[in-house]
């Protein structure tokens, strides 16, 4: 399976990553994205199975990813891992497509609890 | 009447407690298991930098994080759990106290009424504060090392009008 984490925090990918693991998720592609706009090239190019992603983003936000992916068609699993967990936010993500949102800060448990039937 | 003069001051709408509630979560998630902010102040270093979120909304302000500039690489290397002969550059620095600063202010913009918006973390000097009552601080320290928290309202633009974002 092929996971693309997408953060402009360089230091908070690799913590998603680690707990990735942790979580045992280990044995999966991982690839990387700085913003919503690359990630939505690496979509079209990399075809991941999932899409995690921070929301607040320079160049194009985490939201704005999500809708211009579904936009084009594309139903790739789409999840956020975010600062912002209010039920506004919960709303809109859900309401945009996403299947999880994770709020940082997070540990292993919350993203096998939010990731156990989405990661095969 | 301005937008400061019409809100409502932090120090109505957020209390210490939850600022330390929010940090007791933050730290062994992103510093590392058993490490904690503690909420007892010690003397401040002589040099300090800060890194900081904006928050834009019913309430507007910043929430800032500030330490030496030690206390801020070490907080990196517990980040990034890097072991010596690794050392942590001035990005990764920069990168992880933004982090914190991101991740708290998240949380605490989560607290607070109404709709808002959450800007991208910055580090440097931190901005000015604002109306003396439109602060919640909370002085404390990390592995005995100076640190604080400060939820800070906009300071006003010399015009009258709030510094825009």
């Amino acid at each position: 399976m092929k996971i693309l984490v997408t953060d402009d925090s360089r230091v908070m990918r690799q913590i998603v990553i680690r707990t990735l693991r942790q979580a045992g998720y280990d044995d999966h592609d991982i690839i990387q994205a700085e913003n919503g706009r690359e990630a939505l090239e690496m979509v079209g190019s990399e075809h991941p199975d999932l899409v995690l992603s921070d929301w607040n983003m320079p160049e194009m936000s985490g939201i704005e990813c999500l809708e211009a992916l579904r936009a084009s068609g594309s139903q790739v699993p789409f999840g956020f891992v975010t600062s912002e967990g209010s039920p506004e936010m919960r709303a809109k993500a859900a309401n945009a497509g996403a299947i999880f949102l994770i709020a940082k800060p997070f540990n292993e448990d919350t993203f096998k609890d939010a990731l156990d039937g989405v990661i095969a | 009447m301005t937008t400061a003069q019409r809100t409502q001051p932090i120090s109505t709408l957020l209390d210490p407690a939850t600022v330390q509630s929010i940090a007791d979560e933050v730290w062994p998630s992103l510093v590392g298991d058993g490490e904690a902010f503690v909420p007892v102040p010690v003397a401040p270093p002589g040099e300090v930098v800060s890194a900081w979120v904006d928050i834009v909304g019913p309430w507007t302000g910043s929430v800032v994080l500030t330490c030496s500039p030690a206390t801020a690489r070490a907080l990196t290397e517990n980040v990034l759990m890097t072991r010596p002969p690794v050392v942590v550059d001035d990005e990764d620095v920069a990168d992880a106290l933004g982090e914190l600063a991101n991740v708290l202010g998240g949380n605490i913009k989560s607290v607070l009424p109404g709709e808002s918006r959450l800007g991208l973390p910055r580090t440097g000097t931190a901005p000015p504060r604002g109306r003396l009552d439109d602060v919640c601080a909370l002085a404390g320290q990390w592995r005995g090392d100076f640190l604080t928290i400060t939820v800070q309202g906009t300071a006003p633009h010399p015009s009258g009008t709030e510094v825009p974002q």
